[in-house]
């Protein structure tokens, strides 16, 4: 089978780790986050027959103390950067998060999930933010409550890996 | 921009007088054209210099350094010639490459020096550790024994571990290249376990700032031991059950080179499919395969081999042992046994095979050995015993020849004092007759004592006599003439004892008969011991008249000592005026005293 290592990368409270925890395999808990910074979980996405194990880097979300360690990022076949669609500081950020995966691993595919978007009462994003992800790659709503969008996303991310999606950047 | 050579038109139809070497045309042209001309011959001079190796050598550096901060091109461009030209250096030149990266090699071989004395300190730690335990002392015992030096033994035995799991990691991207695990071992998420190394072993790299190249290498989680062997393009990550010996890493090492070596091209166009290096799932199943060190597991089979055929040896020795034991036991107790039984005396015993040997003397009334042996166990089936008779002078066979020569009864008894026999008990007259009269005694004895037995009467003797005792001759008052009324009785009495004198006389016994005479109270003392004198000399010459031995009788007068007992007075007295009659038979030639 082949294997993808895929970063989830996103600031504190996005919902990374909630957005995979009823779609992965996964055998460690969620501490680890607190003690290596990462939780390691497992998807296997099937592309026109072909199985696909993406390694889901599940990257502890950047707070104002702390860094994402870019070593984590080294190596990743796609980026999956995740954003909280009712809190304009994540979308803010993704800038310099982007720029973080650029150099820590290269030009690789990426896209942006907007997560939350359940939540639509809170929802800030508007569609001037919209054109502007739209201008930068592919990004989708997501929502970890509803799985709405979930399964989407990691589809287009095993896609980019074998270098099919379109619209990778 | 004109050229300067060429000429201007000639509108003056001056041409034939121009000189283009004049002095004013020069003049002239300096006027028109001065300026514009140095310019350019500063601008020739300029790209002349920018174009020749000196120009280039002032200003590539600023180049590589400006483009080199753009993007990679440069040194992808170069990267093919610089491999080229370092091989070609290395060909020609090693020694020069070999200064050259000395300083690098430096550092490296020091680090190589300090993890192996890093573990050569465990090692000895390892053994001080087990210097002083019970488990050390038995590998003491096992050093001595078998000539090895002790440190070796105790390498033997600390380094017991087993490699559970191989992994084999694309060091770039954590993902999981080949694992390699016992078909026992269910591990379903090598691919997380894999990505999970990687990420720790980053952040141990990131937390603790470590220069490029140091890694972690290796920790511990209880009995386990995780050994990462990092490599430029894969890292091969070992989880080992108790105490990985050194030269675990060492395999790790190059099975890591091997993999680098022979997977180039796969890790070239790697790009997340794992199959191509499928095939070094051997390798790393190679690796599984040293679950125990060698030696250990060598040893333990040596052990436990010869345990399998020594043990049932062991116990068959022990049986066979035991069985020799046993019957040695019972020959050598048969052989004490027969030696203090009287009347066998060994000359020869051997054991050969199952049969029992015996030569030697047996008296004929000896216990039969055959039964003696046969009461101890012994197969009397396989016994091979040979006596030839001899006489015994046991006791115990000396009295037993005595009781068959004399025919003893069971009543008499024998005891062997010195070469005396010595009979006890009782026996009938005739017996003590005839062994008294015996004219040779048994081997052994000299004298035979029959004084201590008791000479009993037969049936027929022993009526006479009790009829000649219960015979009672009855006397008038103050008579002593017997009453023809009582000459029956005496007559009787006479045949009788008559009778009993003629048996005993034939045995060589004499019998006597005492006549005991009373008196009745009446009349003086004197009176009555001369009536009972006189009544005891009637009834013996009466006797004498019937035919006895005047010297066979004797007379008692008792008088009135020792009076019979009567119904009352009366009766009394008339028994008291008797004479009864006591029968003594005593061997001929004996002593008066004779037998009781």
């Amino acid at each position: 089978m082949i294997q993808k290592k895929v970063c989830m990368v996103g600031v504190f409270g996005t919902g990374k780790t909630s957005l995979v925890q009823q779609f992965v395999h996964s055998i460690f808990s969620a501490k680890y986050h607190s003690t290596v910074g990462v939780k390691i979980d497992r998807k296997v996405v099937d592309i026109g027959g072909t199985s696909v194990g993406l390694v889901l880097w599940d990257l502890a979300g950047r707070d104002a103390s702390e860094d994402i360690p870019a070593s984590y990022l080294k190596g990743s076949h796609a980026i999956l950067f995740v954003v909280d669609g009712t809190r304009r500081e994540t979308f803010d950020q993704l800038a310099s998060l982007r720029e973080l995966g650029r150099s820590a691993a290269g030009d690789v595919p990426s896209m942006v999930a907007l997560n939350k978007a359940d939540l639509t009462g809170e929802w800030v994003l508007g569609a001037r933010e919209e054109a502007a992800l739209t201008s930068q790659g592919h990004w989708l709503r997501t929502s970890a409550k509803t799985g709405a969008g979930v399964e989407e996303a990691f589809d287009w991310i095993a896609r980019a890996t074998l270098g099919e999606a379109g619209g990778a950047s | 921009m004109p050229d300067e050579r060429a000429a201007p038109p000639d509108y003056l139809g001056l041409a034939r007088d121009y000189d283009p070497a004049s002095e004013e045309f020069a003049e002239l042209r300096e006027l028109l054209l001065g300026a514009e001309r140095r310019q350019l011959a500063q601008l020739q001079r300029q790209l002349e210099k920018e174009q020749s190796p000196e120009g280039l050598a002032d200003q590539l550096p600023e180049a590589i350094a400006l483009r080199s901060g753009r993007d990679r091109q440069l040194a992808r461009a170069l990267a093919p010639t610089i491999d080229d030209a370092i091989t070609e250096s290395v060909r020609q030149n090693p020694r020069e490459i070999a200064t050259a990266i000395f300083p690098v090699l430096g550092p490296a071989i020091r680090k190589a020096l300090a993890e192996a004395m890093a573990a050569l300190v465990e090692s000895i730690n390892r053994a001080v550790e087990h210097t002083f335990s019970l488990r050390g002392l038995k590998w003491r015992l096992e050093a001595w024994r078998t000539g090895t030096p002790y440190a070796q033994i105790v390498i033997k035995h600390a380094l017991v571990y087993r490699v559970e799991q191989v992994f084999l990691i694309h060091a770039e991207t954590g993902l999981l290249l080949v694992h390699a695990a016992p078909p026992e071992l269910k591990v379903t998420d090598a691919d997380l376990i894999s990505g999970m190394l990687t990420a720790i072993q980053d952040f141990v790299g990131d937390s603790f700032q470590q220069q490029e190249g140091g890694k972690l290498r290796t920790f511990s989680v209880g009995e386990l031991t995780v050994i990462v062997e990092p490599g430029p393009q894969a890292v091969l990550a070992a989880v080992v059950r108790g105490q990985p010996p050194e030269s675990l890493l060492v395999k790790l090492q190059e099975r890591l080179e091997t993999v680098h070596f022979q997977f180039a091209a796969a890790f070239a166009d790697f790009s997340g499919n794992a199959a191509p290096f499928a095939p070094a799932q051997a390798m790393l199943e190679e690796c599984l395969e040293t679950v125990l060190s060698h030696q250990r597991t060598r040893a333990a089979r040596g052990r436990l081999a010869w345990l399998r055929w020594a043990l049932p040896l062991v116990l068959l020795a022990a049986a066979l042992v035991w069985v020799a034991l046993a019957r040695q036991r019972r020959w050598s107790d048969a052989v004490t046994r027969l030696r203090a039984e009287p009347g066998i005396e060994i000359v020869e015993a051997e054991r050969s095979g199952g049969t029992w040997r015996f030569r030697g003397l047996k008296d004929p009334l000896a216990a039969e050995p055959a039964v003696i042996l046969a009461g101890l166990g012994a197969d009397t089936a396989k016994l091979d015993a040979r006596w030839k008779p001899y006489v015994s002078l046991e006791p115990s066979l000396v009295t037993a020849r005595a009781r068959q020569a004399l025919s003893a009864p069971a009543s008499v008894n024998f005891r062997l004092s010195g070469d005396t026999l010595y009979a006890e008990g009782a026996a009938t007259l005739a017996w003590v007759s005839r062994a008294s009269s015996l004219p040779m005694l048994p081997p052994g004895i000299s004298f035979l004592s029959l004084s201590a037995v008791a000479a009993n009467l037969s049936p027929e003797l022993a009526a006479l006599k009790s009829q000649i005792e219960g015979s009672l001759i009855l006397f008038d008052i103050g008579s002593a003439a017997v009453l023809p009324a009582r000459r029956g009785t005496l007559d009787s009495v006479g045949a009788a004892i008559l009778s009993l004198s003629a048996a005993t006389g034939r045995l060589g016994y004499r019998t006597d008969l005492e006549l005991l005479g009373r008196a009745d109270t009446t009349g003086t003392e004197e009176t009555n011991q001369n009536l009972s004198r006189a009544r005891v000399d009637a009834v013996g010459g009466r006797l004498v008249g019937l035919g006895v031995r005047p010297e066979a009788w004797s007379g008692v007068p008792l008088g009135v000592s020792n009076p019979l007992p009567g119904r009352d007075g009366i009766d009394q007295a008339q028994a008291n005026r008797s004479v009864a009659f006591v029968v003594r038979v005593r061997p001929e030639a004996s002593p008066p005293e004779g037998p009781r």
